[in-house]
């Protein structure tokens, strides 16, 4: 049969961003593939180079709209080792509550968007439902549902009181619960089996000769954590276990993360029930002398690390962002080959590749020339207002 | 210094087998140290070897009469950081894609942002990450390159009317 080559992307209804595959085909079987990167390129440590430490800040948040905190944390490790900052205790666990509950929606996330990849539409709707819970938690902690802007130099910016507290757990509780139902479902129900068991393999030799980080290296059984390998903030006091499986393919990716959740709920309890007393910020120079310093972070997804050059003003001399999709998809390439290309979005969904989200709504009046924001109250009363003229009544829910 | 132990080592051997100069152990788990660039593919090798596996990243830098680059290995506990500088006039730097496969989106950007030369790439790549129609002749990251000038010179970068 003859060889043909298609372009899978970057422009594509199966992907959520730009990013380029160059499938060969032969019949509906992938022969080779190669991946083609740099649709999105924003020019991030160029602009980092004329902003001050603290304009950064903002600007590293917005790196990736679900790795926020996760990004955040690893430039201001790098700004406070390189300024000498002593940063109190009680904001060092602030931010591991932060990274957890980070991990807990940006996992819930992806299982439903494996969920519906596989064709599971179902359990899309239900993780997405559940990990309104989590985001809850983090605008209840910080204000914000995506952004937290946690962080800041020094310390963190708000302190976690214990009215927080107790709603925080009130809804671990629930996700909790909720969570051992899709560990059941991933770990027994024979269609999901079926659906992500031998797909997109990726045996531990390829994972560790592409440099495979995260999930994606712990479905291929290398127990590879950052958190547990070169522990920050505070996670050398934290009680839990670094998730493998040995199956290396997708149906592994899954029930890795599936289990990460119980172990993140169980250092969100940890911190929240033993939260350090003190205060939660220090006043930092805003000059640092010149160093350089290099940080790795376990994201949600992997490896992220950054390595920052001061040079003496109050802003770096060279900021470098290494975030985890770029070090997996060079295994993604190994995996899509000899597959089937009906198996290529899964596949692709399997390392998490990052996307953004957002929630407000803006409505723009071009006639009136009016701008409103709805909040989520104002959504939710308006689509129950509508149903409602349609004769459904959703009032009850 | 005896919780130092592999830093120590590991600094002791680069500077004896690759006359690495410069090197440091910075704190627990962090060592750096600058070679030769002829030397780095060997090192590499050497590091793979020691069971330091992961090519976390690489980090292209300008220094004014150099350029080069970082490569930040890890056998995920210890990060050792290998420093090659290369002159400005004509910056090139070995390929370490024999040792690690992986890196090749790293070794593409130096290319890229810097334009420092990497030897032993295989043919036929794209660039990345820059866009296909971005001059092949500048480099962004280089700090002579200033992003207003690129803006001002581009008549299609004119701010949008509000």
């Amino acid at each position: 049969m003859s060889k043909i080559t298609i372009p899978f992307g970057p422009q594509h209804i199966a992907l959520k961003e730009p990013e380029n595959f160059m499938l060969v085909l032969e019949g509906e079987q992938i022969t080779s593939a190669g991946v083609n990167l740099g649709y999105n390129h924003r020019g991030m440590e160029k602009a980092a180079e004329g902003r001050t430490y603290i304009q950064n800040l903002y600007l590293i948040e917005r790196v990736c709209g679900i790795c926020s905190h996760s990004h955040t944390t690893t430039y201001i490790t790098n700004v406070e080792e390189l300024a000498k900052c002593e940063t109190p205790k009680r904001a060092l666990a602030i931010r591991t509550l932060f990274a957890e509950l980070e991990r807990v929606h940006s996992h819930l996330l992806w299982v439903g968007v494996a969920g519906y990849e596989m064709g599971f539409e179902t359990l899309f709707m239900y993780t997405w439902r559940d990990r309104e819970q989590v985001l809850d938690c983090l605008e209840l902690l910080s204000g914000n549902r995506v952004h937290y802007s946690i962080n800041t130099l020094g310390g963190v910016r708000r302190d976690v009181s214990a009215e927080q507290k107790a709603e925080v757990l009130k809804r671990i509780d629930y996700l909790i619960e909720r969570t051992n139902y899709y560990i059941k479902l991933a770990t027994e129900e024979p269609t999901v089996a079926a659906r992500t068991s031998r797909v997109g393999m990726l045996p531990p030799e390829v994972a560790i000769e592409r440099n495979a980080v995260g999930p994606t290296a712990r479905a291929s059984g290398i127990a590879r954590d950052v958190r547990k390998d070169d522990p920050y903030l505070i996670y050398n006091e934290l009680d839990f276990k670094v998730i493998t499986h040995n199956t290396n393919d997708v149906y592994g990716r899954l029930v890795v993360r599936a289990l990460e959740l119980v172990e993140s709920y169980k250092m969100i309890k940890q911190i929240l029930n033993n939260l350090p007393e003190g205060p939660i910020a220090v006043k930092m120079n805003m000059r640092i002398a010149p160093g350089e310093c290099v940080n790795h972070y376990e994201a949600p997804r992997g490896e992220d690390i950054h390595y920052l050059k001061s040079n003496g003003t109050d802003k770096p001399e060279r900021l470098k962002v290494r975030a985890p999709t770029l070090a997996n998809l060079q295994s993604v390439a190994y995996m899509l080959e000899g597959g089937w290309l009906a198996d290529v979005p899964l596949v692709i969904a399997a390392i998490d590749p990052c996307m953004s989200c957002t929630d407000r709504a803006v409505v723009w009046d071009p006639k009136k020339g009016k701008k409103q924001s709805y909040g989520w109250e104002e959504l939710r009363k308006m689509s129950i207002e509508q149903y409602r003229r349609r004769g459904v009544d959703f009032t009850r829910l | 210094m005896s919780e130092l132990q592999i830093e120590e080592k590991m600094k002791a051997a680069l500077e004896a087998k690759f006359q690495a100069a410069n090197a440091i152990v910075q704190r627990k788990n962090r060592v750096w140290a600058e070679i030769e660039p002829s030397k780095l593919p060997e090192a590499m090798a050497w590091l793979k070897a020691e069971g330091y596996g992961h090519l976390a990243t690489v980090t292209g830098f300008d220094e004014g009469e150099n350029l080069g680059a970082y490569y930040h290995v890890t056998d995920t506990h210890v990060l050792v950081t290998l420093k090659a500088k290369t002159p400005r006039a004509n910056p090139v730097l070995p390929s370490v894609l024999k040792t690690f496969p992986g890196g090749l989106s790293y070794e593409l950007e130096l290319q890229d942002m810097l334009g420092i030369k990497v030897e032993g790439l295989p043919p036929g790549q794209r660039r990345y990450p820059l866009d296909e129609d971005f001059p092949t002749d500048q480099y962004p990251l280089r700090k002579d390159w200033k992003t207003e000038e690129y803006l001002a010179k581009n008549p299609l970068f004119k701010p949008e009317a509000k």
